[in-house]
């Protein structure tokens, strides 16, 4: 409320952006990107437009922008900020480019595991991993004597014992909101149990005793959760988890940093990270990675231009300085206490996830079909049998099967 | 009609009384709500005792709290407001507008109101409670914690006033360009009885129960390589419609139209046709009669169905998320971004903020137009 | 008028309609009959993709489109004349469904189940938006002068407010231990999760509807009450009509254009209702007819979209609409054709 503290700080704000760009070359070409809006995207492409004539749009719609848009020619964009599903429809539409010219040019400081090969070709560069993981609080499980649970009948156990103790509202938190969420869920346990999703003909497969099992696992786990799980995505349960609410979830390795900062949790140094907990053939998860790729029909010049500057964005620096925003690739990234439960996950032969096109039909369907489940309006096997039949309406319309 | 007669028993007085109570109440709650919360820090704002949202504890402890005199001082000052803003600022309005420029005028008069208030809020008072306040003692000491820094994070560091100017554009250009279109259609309507006014009028009705996620995903493409199919015409200079702000006010007009014509049409229908018959004898072509005669006439209506386009235009989401670009996105986008980011708690809040900015220049726009709003659907508008 | 003044009166309306409206609802109509697909070719492909430390590296056959020579994707379209409707409606399930008298099993096919909400959504809000709108005019026309403006004031806060924020608010307000979810808990004495059953989500979304849309009838009815016959009810009062009797002969049917008038317009907004399920995240428990349209046409992360089906869906709420409004309209044209 003070007029001065308001006045001074507008002035801050204005000598903060005169501050000298710490780009390595200066950049003349117009470079615009396009990509989702979280944080490790805010940090990056602030640093890419250091270099200057860049436009970073982060936009929440940009699954929906991209395709089309790179599609366009001469392409809106230059730079794209995708996942491994979001590369597939640039990907097979051929709108993004090969980048091995590029990268034996300015990606000197790349690490191999950074380069995402499609047919042994570059395509995209990766800057970080991310996967679900087990999240719990410590001080809680040491009070009650409960080990860390490794798979799914020891979290069940353990949430049981929790929920008798009643030390916690609910004992369990899940990313559970019907669409995208609640599907990622399915794939995770099916992907735990072993189980594959499509066929060689892209007929679907999770119709079986691996299906089932996953869909009891889930049912099984929303008894010890808040009852509005259908509604609750990773912002919701990250604040059950500052809040003291829960005790233990399956959550994104990526909002592993909100549970220490002080500004807003409650349980700053108690939350603990452990790897997903084991299906019957690996650990309840899928490895997901986020990157860039370059528009294919643009210049050449232009590309050199974006490549470059996006080499700037995805430097040491810029990982130094938020080095608990996400599970880097880049190098001079220094993995905490935090990241521990996304490695040992990785360690477990947690798998990728299968991105493909038919596996885009897949996830909509199953995060459409599988809510039906657990209210109780079907059964399993009825449940799964629909979300097959959706499938292949979808994929028939879509023209993958006959 | 003698008094006596329509005089109401007591008891139907206390009945309707109470029920207009219960329903401001219930009208406003929400937007009080989050006006409050948006007042908070993150923990106060989402406490689920409501005294902690409303004292605001946490944020009080932080040395963020207006003390009863502030609280009286404020009370006072947004009573004048709205005083002047309900009593004053019509009449100054009518008395300094050229005839026909009535709507720029009131367009001027709420932006000035609208920057006298945030002058008031932020500059004077702020000054005044700092005078006095370390004079008053006990009544200088903060009690109820409200804070602005959110605001000032939404529109400072997340550079919202870009969204703000961009919002003004849009909806500038979707109330003139709307209102110009459509109250030509609605008098041409109004005045010629055929069958075929009839059938626009109904399909019209059928455009607008049209669902626009299907219309505004079918822009999409088109518009995104609108260079390439524009070029036979347009030669070098084709522009690519997605991102551009004229893009989504065409799209938008559109999307308005049916219920812009019918509205004014209506309107129109109420102004006696010997009017303009009067003026056509005297030898006016269609056109000069209107402009002579219903122009000077029409400004109830033309200001009640600009508000409805103000409304459309400024709270639309489906199609200012999917065919603006980030750099030139409208507020409403804007904030639903804000809410799908990765947010933090913190971050909320700051939505919480942004929330209640856009919902600001509803509330000043409510309050000088509310009496026009009234007298322009009781001159008709609405008539089925 | 001469048409040719009428043309130029109405002509620029017209054309932003034609370009902007009618031009996609003739390529909706018409990719409804179609399906436009790529054609696929199968491929081996090695994809790496990054682990902890090394990178994992897998073998598959993927399905990918083809490419023409300016690497554009090559599709054709075929017509399918009604299938995408069969795939929207799913009819031999829903006999099924029927022939077996198993309502529960008709909710669980999607098309059913978001007619179903949206007809009961629209129906049941109707008259309470209708009758709560007439109340509060009333009692504006009723309450004093000089409270009349404020009341007002305040009365169309929740018509203007961005339904977006408004849903953002109900949603603060009611998730979890939200205030007014601690305060219901506390009037009842129960613990309450109001989102996490259908019935509760259903009632809250007709609850903000209501909130809505209730003020635009009631400035639209005030507005006629205005204009109310003071002669007829002079007359009225002076044959001993009672308040009730003076309301139900004078007041209600001079309203009537004005009550035709909201109802269209509420059932146009109400049968696309979409903000209510996106904004009360409800797509587990109930769906609407817009939501589903939106679904089918929202590409998944793989970029497919079912662009026929979303087509048949967005035809098929139109003709539902349409029927809903018939009655309405008919009187509308006995009214055009009685002015002129």
């Amino acid at each position: 409320m003070k007029l001065k503290t308001i006045l001074m700080a507008g002035v801050m704000s204005v000598a903060g952006s005169i501050v000298a760009a710490d780009c390595a070359f200066e950049n003349t070409v117009e470079v615009r990107s396009l990509s989702a809006g979280f944080e490790a995207w805010k940090a990056v492409t602030d640093a890419m437009a250091e270099c200057g004539n860049v436009e970073a749009n982060l936009d929440q719609d940009f699954r929906e922008k991209q395709p089309e848009a790179f599609a366009a020619n001469p392409s809106l964009y230059h730079i794209g900020g995708v996942a491994n599903s979001t590369m597939i429809p640039l990907l097979t539409s051929g709108s993004i480019r090969p980048l091995d010219d590029l990268v034996a040019k300015y990606g000197q400081n790349l690490t191999p595991n950074q380069k995402i090969t499609v047919d042994g070709k570059i395509m995209a560069i990766a800057m970080m991993v991310n996967n679900q993981h087990l999240m719990f609080r410590e001080d809680i499980l040491n009070d009650l004597g409960i080990a860390v649970p490794g798979t799914y009948d020891e979290v069940l156990a353990a949430a049981e014992k929790i929920k008798a103790a009643g030390v916690v509202d609910y004992p369990l938190g899940g990313t559970f909101k019907t669409g995208w969420n609640l599907g990622e869920e399915f794939i995770n346990m099916y992907l735990g149990e072993g189980g594959s999703f499509i066929d060689g003909n892209n007929m679907p497969t999770i119709n079986n005793e691996k299906g089932i099992k996953s869909l009891e696992t889930l049912k099984a786990l929303t008894a010890y959760m808040d009852p509005e799980y259908l509604v609750s995505d990773s912002t919701y349960v990250q604040q059950q988890f500052q809040q003291g609410k829960i005790a233990m979830a399956n959550l994104w390795a990526s909002r592993g940093g909100a549970m220490d900062d002080e500004a807003e949790s409650q349980v700053v140094g108690k939350v603990k990270m452990a790897a997903a907990p084991m299906g019957s053939a690996a650990p309840a998860s899928s490895i997901w990675w986020d990157g860039i790729v370059i528009a294919s029909n643009i210049t050449d010049e232009e590309a050199e231009a974006a490549f470059r500057v996006a080499m700037e964005g995805m430097d040491e620096e810029v990982v130094k300085a938020n080095n608990d925003a996400a599970v880097w690739l880049i190098k001079g990234y220094e993995p905490g206490p935090l990241a521990a439960g996304a490695a040992a996950t990785a360690q477990k032969g947690a798998k990728p996830y299968p991105a493909s096109g038919p596996m885009g039909i897949m996830h909509t369907s199953l995060g459409n079909g599988i809510s039906d489940y657990l209210t109780g309006a079907k059964d399993a096997a009825t449940a799964l049998a629909d979300i097959e039949a959706a499938y292949k309406t979808a994929a028939k319309e879509s023209g993958l099967i006959d | 009609m003698t008094a006596r007669a329509l005089q109401q028993p007591t008891s139907l007085k206390i009945a309707s009384g109470s029920f207009l109570a219960i329903w401001s109440v219930i009208a406003a709650f929400p937007i009080f709500w989050i006006t409050v919360m948006s007042f908070k820090s993150p923990v106060d704002a989402f406490d689920s005792n409501p005294l902690n949202v409303i004292f605001g504890p946490e944020t009080v402890a932080k040395g963020n709290g207006l003390s009863l005199f502030d609280i009286v001082f404020g009370v006072v000052l947004i009573y004048f407001v709205i005083r002047l803003c309900m009593q004053r600022l019509p009449a100054l309005v009518e008395r300094h507008s050229p005839g026909g420029w009535l709507v720029l005028g009131w367009i001027i008069a709420a932006a000035l109101a609208g920057v006298a208030v945030i002058f008031l809020f932020l500059g004077v008072f702020p000054v005044v409670s700092n005078v006095v306040n370390p004079l008053l003692g006990p009544l200088g000491t903060a009690v109820l914690g409200a804070t602005t820094e959110h605001y000032y994070t939404v529109w400072f560091e997340r550079g919202f006033a870009n969204n703000f100017a961009n919002s003004l554009i849009v909806t500038a250009g979707v109330v003139t360009v709307s209102l110009t279109v459509g109250t030509l259609a609605g008098y041409g309507l109004a005045r010629s009885g055929s069958v075929l006014a009839f059938w626009l009028l109904i399909i019209a009705l059928i455009f607008r129960a049209l669902p626009h996620s299907v219309l505004v995903a079918g822009y999409l493409p088109v518009f995104i390589s609108s260079s390439e199919w524009l070029a036979p015409i347009l030669g070098e200079n084709a522009p690519t419609l997605y991102g551009k702000p004229i893009a989504v006010i065409a799209v938008l007009v559109a999307i308005n139209q049916p219920f812009t014509i019918w509205m004014l049409r209506s309107f129109f229908s109420n102004i006696p046709a010997d009017l303009d018959e009067a003026a056509r004898v005297d030898g006016c072509s269609h056109f000069k009669a209107f402009r002579l005669v219903i122009m000077p006439v029409m400004w109830p209506g033309v200001i009640t169905t600009g508000l409805f386009s103000f409304l459309l235009a400024y709270n639309d989401f489906l199609v200012t998320s999917l065919l603006l670009d980030a750099s030139n996105q409208t507020m409403v986008p804007a904030i639903a971004g804000m809410f799908n980011r990765e947010t933090t708690t913190t971050d909320q809040v700051v939505a919480v903020a942004a929330a209640v900015s856009i919902t600001a220049p509803l509330f000043l726009l409510v309050m000088v137009f509310q009496r026009q709003i009234v007298s322009g659907l009781t001159a008709g508008a609405v008539k089925g | 008028m001469k048409f040719k003044t009428f043309a130029a009166f109405v002509g620029p309306s017209v054309l932003i309609m034609l370009i902007f409206i009618a031009f996609p609802l003739i390529s909706v109509f018409w990719q409804s009959f179609n399906l436009t697909q790529p054609i696929y070719k199968t491929i081996e492909v090695e994809t790496c993709t990054p682990g902890f430390l090394t990178q994992t590296c897998t073998l598959e056959t993927q399905t990918i489109p083809e490419l023409d020579e300016h690497g554009e994707v090559i599709t054709e379209t075929t017509f399918v004349g009604l299938q995408s409707y069969r795939n929207v409606l799913e009819l031999d399930r829903f006999w099924a469904a029927v022939s077996e008298g198993a309502w529960s099993k008709l909710q669980t096919i999607d098309f059913w189940k978001a007619l179903r909400f949206t007809l009961m959504f629209t129906l049941v809000t109707l008259p309470l938006v209708v009758g709560t709108g007439l109340l509060i005019a009333l009692c504006i026309n009723n309450a004093s002068r000089a409270i009349r403006g404020p009341v007002i004031f305040i009365s169309l806060l929740p018509f203007v407010v961005t339904p977006v924020i408004g849903a953002l608010s109900i949603n603060w307000l009611f998730r979890g231990d939200g205030i007014l979810t601690a305060f219901l808990e506390w009037w009842t004495a129960k613990d309450l999760a109001l989102f996490a059953q259908a019935w509760t989500i259903e009632l809250m979304m007709m609850f903000y509807r209501v909130w809505h849309v209730a003020p635009f009838a009631a400035i639209i009815f005030y507005a006629g009450l205005q204009t109310v016959n003071q002669d007829s009810l002079e007359s009225a009062v002076i044959d001993g009509a009672s308040r009730w009797q003076r309301l139900r002969l004078i007041i209600v049917p001079h309203l009537m254009p004005l009550i035709i008038f909201v109802t269209i317009i509420h059932l146009m907004d109400c049968y696309r209702a979409f903000e209510e399920i996106v904004g009360f995240s409800s797509q587990g428990y109930v769906i609407s007819l817009q939501w589903l349209t939106y679904d089918f046409l929202v590409p998944d992360q793989a970029g497919n979209r079912s662009v026929s089906r979303a087509s048949a869906s967005a035809m098929l709420t139109m003709i539902g609409i349409a029927i809903l409004l018939v009655p309405l309209l008919k009187r509308t044209w006995r009214d055009h054709r009685g002015t002129h």
